[in-house]
């Protein structure tokens, strides 16, 4: 669900850079600190994984302006390491798409790598208890984290308006234009402008996020639960614990 | 998506730029994109989406078919465009031109060379294990897509899918991607044993040609390169 969308040219190269610099440094490590035979295994379905992410990422939900991920699913079903690199795979080739500029990657690789690392890391620890639980709890937790990456990271630079939901702004292009500046005025005036079912404003946007969170995780929980139901092995290797 | 046309594109054109080599096309991109990053009036962008839109002719490469994809950013970008047309409407279209310039050219290069033969340049500065993933990737993406549309299609047949009844609707959607990924799961292990059987030991082999072989990589070369010279030095008209 987190996914910074701007295009090249409009983040400053001070900020792009060193989420580059950051990346590399964490693939460096993850491969570096995982054995060829562990990858050689689990390749093939690191592919599928990425895939899976690929055609999720690209689809616009219609009834909710924002589109799932799968994060936490993927680093739930092939670990928090292999995830990361299959994160910053899938967010080179939504960049070569126009979907989000190819200088944005790194930083989307650290937003959406810490939803996966998060969710993995609590599903890990809570779900040995209550699987459902567990899943829901890593989820909304990785969600919330990766959002707040998001807004910071956008927000630092081109001013807190910009994180909202473009699809759900209705006429902000027309209506800014004669603006002075974009302080806190100018972030009320386009959140006034939200619009989703019958509400508006701050109450749209807070429907939004939460409709958008809700979804994710749903949908992380019951696929999980359809596969634990199925092929438990699967989940109990990565994670090391039986239910 | 639409990578199965823009896959159909690059392997199937025939144009200079399609058998151009792919280290040339891939520099020639780079200086683009740099050029439009660093520009800052709307001549210069201007004048660098014609010289892209140019290479498109060049590259017999159907705009009408693929250009909606650099709307894309450019509706992304309409957002900035908006805050820095305080300044005037002229900065607020810099950063629409940007956007869109840089998308054209990402297209061009996607669009000219075969996915798996830009990977292969990823190869000289990524490590095997990312190169890896990313053709992975690349051949589960259609496998995935096309199971799923056959998916959809049987959930149709047999009556899973109610409209208004959305916790049902839910519920099937789960099963179905839960059903994907499972047999996806066991096509990638048929696939490492295929894989184990040929002699995979961790790396996919993949060519990569490090020289420019013929004039015409030489010409993209210097192109780019003018391109970014023409960018950089002030213009007095």
């Amino acid at each position: 669900m987190s996914h910074i969308h701007i295009p090249d040219g409009i983040i400053p190269f001070y900020l792009w850079l060193p989420g580059y610099i950051l990346t590399f440094i964490i693939i460096y490590l993850v491969i570096k600190r995982s054995s060829n035979e562990q990858v050689k295994r689990v390749l093939p379905f690191t592919g599928i994984a990425a895939a899976l992410m690929l055609i999720a990422m690209s689809v616009p939900l219609i009834i909710i302006p924002v589109h799932i991920s799968l994060a936490v699913l993927t680093g739930i079903l092939i670990g928090p390491k292999m995830a990361f690199l299959v994160v910053f795979v899938v967010s080179m080739i939504l960049a070569m798409f126009g979907h989000g500029g190819i200088t944005i990657v790194g930083l989307n690789t650290l937003v959406i790598g810490s939803e996966v690392f998060i969710g993995a890391m609590l599903f890990k620890r809570l779900a040995k208890n209550n699987l459902v639980i567990g899943t829901s709890v890593a989820t909304v937790m990785a969600l919330i984290v990766s959002m707040s990456m998001m807004v910071a990271i956008i927000g630092t630079y081109a001013g807190f308006a910009e994180v909202l939901p473009h699809d759900a702004v209705e006429h902000a292009g027309e209506e800014h234009l004669d603006e002075g500046n974009h302080d806190d005025s100018d972030l009320s005036e386009v959140v006034s402008e939200i619009n989703y079912l019958a509400f508006s404003g701050w109450i749209a946007l807070i429907m939004i996020v939460v409709a958008g969170i809700g979804l994710e995780t749903l949908i992380t929980v019951l696929i999980i639960r359809y596969f634990y139901k199925v092929r438990p092995d699967l989940i109990e290797t990565v994670h090391g614990f039986t239910m | 998506m639409h990578i199965a046309e823009i896959d159909n594109l690059s392997l199937n054109g025939n144009s200079i730029l399609h058998k151009s080599g792919t280290i040339s096309k891939v520099i020639l991109t780079l200086l683009i994109l740099i050029s439009i990053i660093i520009s800052k009036d709307l001549y210069r962008l201007s004048g660098l989406i014609s010289i892209v839109l140019v290479l498109f002719v060049v590259g017999k490469i159907p705009i009408v078919q693929i250009g909606h994809l650099a709307l894309y950013p450019a509706l992304f970008s309409v957002f900035f465009a908006v805050l820095s047309a305080q300044q005037g409407w002229v900065a607020g279209l810099v950063i629409i031109f940007k956007a869109v310039g840089a998308a054209l050219t990402m297209l061009l290069l996607i669009t000219t060379t075969p996915y798996v033969d830009v990977f292969s340049v990823f190869s000289l500065f990524m490590p095997s294990l990312i190169v890896d993933i990313f053709l992975m990737t690349y051949r589960s993406f259609f496998i995935i897509a096309d199971r799923l549309n056959n998916l959809l299609t049987s959930i149709r047949l047999k009556g899973g899918y109610k409209p208004w009844q959305i916790v049902l609707n839910f519920k099937t959607i789960a099963s179905m991607l839960g059903t994907l990924i499972i047999q996806s799961f066991e096509m990638s292990e048929r696939m490492y044993k295929i894989y184990e059987l040929r002699g995979y030991s961790g790396r996919i082999p993949i060519r990569t040609d490090l020289k420019p072989v013929s004039k015409i990589d030489f010409l993209l070369c210097l192109a780019g390169m003018i391109i970014l010279t023409g960018t950089v030095i002030p213009w007095k008209i």
